[in-house]
């Protein structure tokens, strides 16, 4: 199409969009144009009709975001006394630069955080009193924060600069660690978290992604205390959502009463600490799913299967810790880091060797009762089948027989659990329910059976059976569930 | 003259799309939540700043003129950064003149709007400008008229004839 043939179009559009024509092809017809420019005008009449909403908006309105989007500093720019050499990184809270610090001459990790984050004045204040804490700390294992810094109203958190890669850089691949990898790790996240623990700051974000393995191989924790989120934001559309006590962070890691909306303290910080040596050791998430929801459901919903079970070289103290590290009430997990350093050392984690109460003490020996009762039930059955033979109380016999064996089976194999790997107690016990009680109710249906049936003959031994039948059926049905459930509640 | 200073000013446009950036990042770091940045602000307070500052703009309507383009750079640029393309390639053809009438998600269309734009302004660059100044600054037909000291009812049908063309283009196979 020519310049010429085009301001013709022009003209001739304009014109149609006049006359606004019911019929504009019948309209073109009639206007004195050649073939080309009349084919072009109407298919621009075509599209005209068709476009809707097209452009009519300005694009700010519709995508107001693109103008809040937040630009990276370029190298060789200064902010304040700093100056960009480079992006290293880049995360929900912003983007981390190295830089030199000019009036100190030292290298420099500078975390510009992202306006979007730091507009509301409260969780300014908030971020300033966390760096100041953050600065405060002094432990090997955690990036030393060393300013917090504003110019031109943007935050930036100045801190150590940590060469080297992050845990996430580790986790499923190359060689799966080996024994002292594993306790190594889990001693010096859990000894780093122990010293924040101490001074009150809880870390609240804590990720392979947040640990940093320096050239010497030392970790480093990073961003202690950081992942508040204001009380308001605003969501993409430019909406204006009130949400109060919810965590910017990774859901991956967070712990069930942080996904539930509840403030997080130490024990988050435990949960957390326990998936990430859970998947350090074994290279997969203990709530792995196939999309993030899914992960959150078994988060909050499921157990994971305990790191014994995945890694088989797994130190058997940090296996201990890690699965009670992952239990799904706060109240259940250490108190705080420390306390896993101190059950780390502690070798066998002596502190969770035993239940806790007097009600354990008392399920233990209604376990063990129930065993002897078992023995007693069998012998029985035996003497009774030699008194009266005959073929009912020879299947009493052999019905009581193989019950006492299963029933004595299971609650020694629960025994063995509360003795020697207590976290698993719960699981085992839901696992070993049924046939407990199946298996109780045969050998209460047999001696009652076998009762009734040598009563006639010996009346006294004939009550003693059944009456030690009912027991067993009472002590399945009514007691046990009690005893279970206040041992298990904690 | 005024030519020579027109000229002048067109080298300029550098540092008028930075102190755009500039204005809206301090705008973020500045404003509460839930307040949302117009362009037209922004291009308005740039040449305040600009103009105190002695460049060479011989009227603020000139300075309007590449305030728009710069605004569709920036605009364009992060579009393209936040991965625009991706999802504008992922609609088939079937949604795809559905998408562009109802202008849903306007954001992954920018980048196949701004070479659209770049052809029909091979052809006539001041449908090019009318672009820039309604869709990407937001002006009113009556200030976009000014801008170009054209009638606002002759702007008002040329925007039509450029959102027709555009329209064409970006619902043709092409692509």
């Amino acid at each position: 199409m020519t310049a010429d043939q085009w301001i013709r179009v022009r003209e001739l559009f304009e014109r149609a969009l006049d006359a606004a024509p019911a019929n504009p092809r019948a309209w073109l017809e009639l206007q004195a144009a050649d073939a080309d420019v009349r084919l072009e005008v109407a298919s621009l009449i075509d599209h005209h009709t068709q476009a809707g909403a097209f452009l009519e908006e300005p694009i700010a309105e519709r995508a107001p975001e693109l103008l809040a989007e937040d630009e990276a500093l370029k190298a060789g720019a200064t902010v304040g006394h700093y100056k960009i050499t480079r992006e290293i990184g880049r995360g929900a809270m912003g983007r981390v630069y190295l830089a030199d610090d000019v009036n100190l001459g030292r290298s420099v990790a500078l975390k510009a955080l992202a306006p979007h984050f730091t507009r509301d004045p409260s969780y300014r204040e908030r971020l300033r009193r966390e760096a100041r804490a953050a600065a405060g700390m002094t432990h090997p294992g955690i990036c030393t924060v060393h300013a917090l810094e504003e110019f031109d109203g943007q935050l930036f958190i100045v801190s150590e600069l940590v060469e080297g890669h992050t845990l996430r850089d580790e986790i499923g691949k190359g060689p799966p660690p080996d024994v002292d990898a594993i306790a190594r790790t889990a001693r010096d996240l859990a000894e780093a978290l122990a010293a924040a623990h101490a001074g009150g700051i809880a870390h609240r974000d804590f990720k392979p992604e947040n640990v940093m393995r320096d050239r010497s191989g030392r970790l480093k924790i990073l961003d202690f205390g950081l992942a508040y989120a204001p009380d308001t934001r605003v969501l993409p559309g430019g909406a204006l959502a009130t949400m109060p006590g919810v965590l910017v962070g990774t859901p991956a890691y967070m712990a069930p009463e942080q996904l539930n909306g509840e403030r997080a303290d130490a024990r988050a910080d435990v949960f957390a600490y326990g998936v990430v040596v859970y998947e350090y050791a074994c290279g997969t998430h203990p709530f792995n799913a196939s999309t993030p929801l899914g992960l959150v459901a078994r988060v909050l919903e499921s157990d994971a299967p305990p790191i014994a079970d995945r890694v088989h070289h797994m130190p058997a103290n940090v296996a201990t810790v890690i699965d009670r590290c992952l239990r799904k009430s706060a109240a259940d997990r250490f108190g705080s880091a420390t306390e896993i350093v101190a059950a780390l050392q502690a070798g066998d984690v002596a502190v969770s060797r035993r239940l806790p109460t007097a009600i354990g003490t008392w399920w233990e020996v209604h376990q063990a009762a129930l065993m002897v009762l078992y023995l007693g039930a069998a012998t029985l059955a035996w003497s009774i089948k030699e008194t009266v033979p005959g073929p009912l109380t020879l299947w009493a016999f052999v019905a009581l027989g193989i019950g006492a064996a299963a029933g004595a089976t299971a609650r020694a194999h629960l025994l063995f659990t509360a003795a020697f790997n207590l976290p698993r107690l719960k699981d085992e016990y839901m696992r070993v329910r049924r046939t407990l009680i199946s298996v109780d109710l045969l050998i209460a249906a047999a001696l009652a059976l076998d009762g009734l049936w040598i009563a006639p003959v010996h009346p006294l031994w004939g009550v003693l059976t059944v009456g030690l039948g009912a027991g067993v059926a009472l002590a399945s049905l009514l007691m046990e569930p009690a005893t279970a459930a206040a041992t298990f509640q904690r | 003259m005024a030519g020579d200073k027109a000229q002048g000013a067109e080298h300029m446009a550098p540092l008028v799309y930075d102190e755009l950036r500039r204005l809206a990042g301090a705008f973020m770091r500045r404003e509460r939540p839930g307040q949302t940045i117009q362009p037209t602000a922004l291009v308005h307070e740039a040449y305040l700043r600009l103009a105190g500052a002695g460049t060479p703009w011989h009227d603020e309507r000139h300075f309007v003129g590449i305030a728009a383009r710069s605004m569709r750079q920036i605009l364009v640029e992060r579009a393209r950064a936040r991965g625009a393309q991706k999802r504008w390639a992922a609609l088939d053809r079937v949604t795809l003149s559905a998408a562009l009438a109802v202008a849903s998600d306007p954001e992954s269309m920018l980048p196949s709007i701004d070479e659209a734009l770049t052809r029909l302004e091979a052809i006539d660059p001041q449908q090019a400008r009318i672009v820039e100044l309604r869709y990407f600054v937001g002006l009113s037909i009556e200030e976009a008229a000014a801008s170009l000291g054209i009638s606002p009812a002759t702007l008002k049908r040329r925007f039509a004839l450029a959102r027709a063309w555009l329209f064409r283009e970006l619902s043709a196979d092409g692509r």
